[in-house]
């Protein structure tokens, strides 16, 4: 049977490796037997270690098919050319994904944001949560317990609280009407809290504020907002995924949303600066169903529809 | 991650699916809404309904926008007595209020998000027609639809024919492509099992 050369060759890379000094005695032709490589035990009586690595380096440069073999690894991870992607503008995307997305619950089926980012495959990586102009779940309901008619309570109801009161939440609570997922308490309101019983009754359901959880606040504003709506991302892979919007938003909406996320995300980037550079490489907008399409940034093409015949719930 | 080419045939091919075949039509400017009301399940003639829902209205959606199309699958106690109805709303005539002055507008109220508190303007539904889908196939429902709404069906351009005959080429070449590949990796593990087995039979020899 002929043997292929190459096989022959790497055969003798192997012994070249294995023998204590790469000489002509090593060339000589062995039966296949003796191939296998040696305890590395004896190599290291053999010789230093230094030199065994060096010969097996010399070894290995002069094996053309193994150094073939072993490619470098990639550092960064791949950026395709984007002048041979077909890109599309906001409205136009949104007419095919609406489509793709027919007959599905208008409030189950989402858009999808993918930033692809020009960055190396280690070290840190975009992550946090944010607040969207027009936030995607807004099914929580909050509940904030503070003096009603107050400055708090106006505040409270503005940044999306449902239930604002002292007496009246506990009486409902009393009552078992929980009408909310969430409980916030004002700080000053905390004694009024503790003392009208109403922990039995929240405290097994994770409802009951407590400094603990970060739920007793002074800024009831602001932990409002923060609790509604808001979305967490993280790079993964070197693209960094968000819902951003529901199915019926209007391409405007949906572009608001757009835009404040990948403000944020550069606003990221540009906090990583100091130790890994990034930048956005590409936006890709898909949806729960549809397919991917990667956006040109304009909103309206040339041969676009009406933004307000997208903008049509359903 | 597939490479650029790949990714964008893949997208090219969705995307002609969505814009092209049975079921892309524009309808006229008096059907203000579609509905579909069928069973979860396929068995008691529902098959047809699902179908068409997942292909035909895809496309009547891509070219109409603008027309609310809305699928209610009825997912409690199925039985052979459950209906299977497509009802197509009309408003008075074509003169309606349309949502733009676009070619795709029709007579729908455009509102999403926005907290108005008033009804939306637009013209009531005058009459609805209803479709029976039970036991019916995709294409004969699509058939009945086109009859009643005078839906005009959209023809593929010059340039979506060339599209399309590039992706068929493009296929036509990968399974050729795969073939051949596929015959050279049973060529190449076939020389390499031939060399093992010459190998061990060496190695038998010596010892």
């Amino acid at each position: 049977m002929a043997i292929p050369s190459r096989y022959c060759s790497s055969c003798l890379s192997h012994l070249r490796l294995t023998a204590p000094a790469p000489t002509a005695l090593a060339l000589r032709p062995v039966p296949f037997l003796a191939q296998h490589p040696q305890p590395p035990q004896q190599k290291r009586h053999a010789t230093t270690s230094t030199s065994a690595r060096a010969a097996q380096f010399r070894s290995k440069n002069r094996d053309k098919d193994a150094s073939a073999k072993k490619k470098k690894a990639r550092s960064h991870f791949l950026q395709p050319d984007l002048k041979k992607a077909i890109q599309f503008s906001l409205v136009d995307a949104m007419r095919y994904l609406r489509a793709a997305e027919v007959g599905r619950p208008p409030t189950s089926a989402k858009y999808e944001l993918h930033i692809r980012l020009r960055t190396v495959k280690n070290g840190p990586v975009v992550r946090n949560r944010m607040r969207l102009p027009h936030p995607i779940d807004t099914t929580m309901r909050i509940a904030v317990i503070c003096p009603p008619d107050s400055a708090i309570a106006k505040t409270a109801l503005a940044s999306g609280a449902v239930i604002v009161g002292e007496e009246t939440v506990f009486d409902a609570v009393k009552e078992g009407r929980i009408e909310f997922d969430r409980c916030l308490c004002h700080t000053d309101s905390l004694p009024k809290l503790s003392k009208s019983g109403v922990a039995r009754i929240l405290g097994p359901r994770g409802l009951m504020p407590s400094a603990k959880t970060n739920t007793v606040v002074k800024d009831v504003g602001t932990a409002v907002k923060g609790m509604v709506g808001a979305s967490e991302y993280r790079e993964r892979d070197g693209v960094v995924r968000m819902g951003v919007g529901q199915l019926g938003f209007s391409p405007e909406e949906v572009q608001r949303n757009i835009a404040a996320f990948i403000a944020m995300v550069k606003k990221d980037i540009g906090a990583l600066a100091d130790r890994v550079s990034k930048g956005v490489h590409e936006v890709v907008l898909s949806s729960t169903n549809g397919p991917g399409m990667s956006l040109s940034g304009e909103v309206r093409g040339k041969d676009s529809v009406d933004p307000r015949d997208v903008a049509v719930v359903n | 991650m597939v490479s650029l080419s790949q990714r964008m045939r893949k997208l090219q091919t969705k995307l002609l699916a969505i814009r092209l075949g049975p079921g892309a039509a524009v309808l006229p400017k008096d059907v203000k809404r579609i509905h579909m009301r069928f069973g979860a399940k396929i068995n008691g003639g529902h098959m047809g309904p699902r179908k068409f829902w997942r292909h035909e209205l895809i496309r009547l959606k891509y070219h109409n926008p603008a027309v609310p199309m809305t699928v209610d699958q009825i997912r409690e106690s199925q039985t052979p007595e459950t209906e299977a109805t497509m009802s197509i709303h009309f408003v008075s005539s074509e003169n309606a209020r349309q949502t733009s002055a676009s070619e795709t507008s029709s007579p729908a109220p455009t509102d999403s998000t926005t907290t108005r508190t008033q009804p939306s303007d637009t013209d009531p539904t005058e009459r609805v027609e209803t479709i029976d889908m039970k036991n019916r196939t995709n294409s004969e429902i699509l058939q009945q639809l086109m009859q009643i709404t005078r839906a005009a069906p959209v023809e593929p351009t010059e340039k979506d024919k060339e599209e399309l005959q590039l992706l068929e080429e493009q296929s036509v070449r990968s399974e050729r492509d795969s073939k051949q590949y596929a015959e050279h990796r049973a060529r190449v593990k076939r020389e390499r099992d031939l060399f093992e087995q010459g190998r061990n039979d060496s190695a038998m020899q010596t010892a």
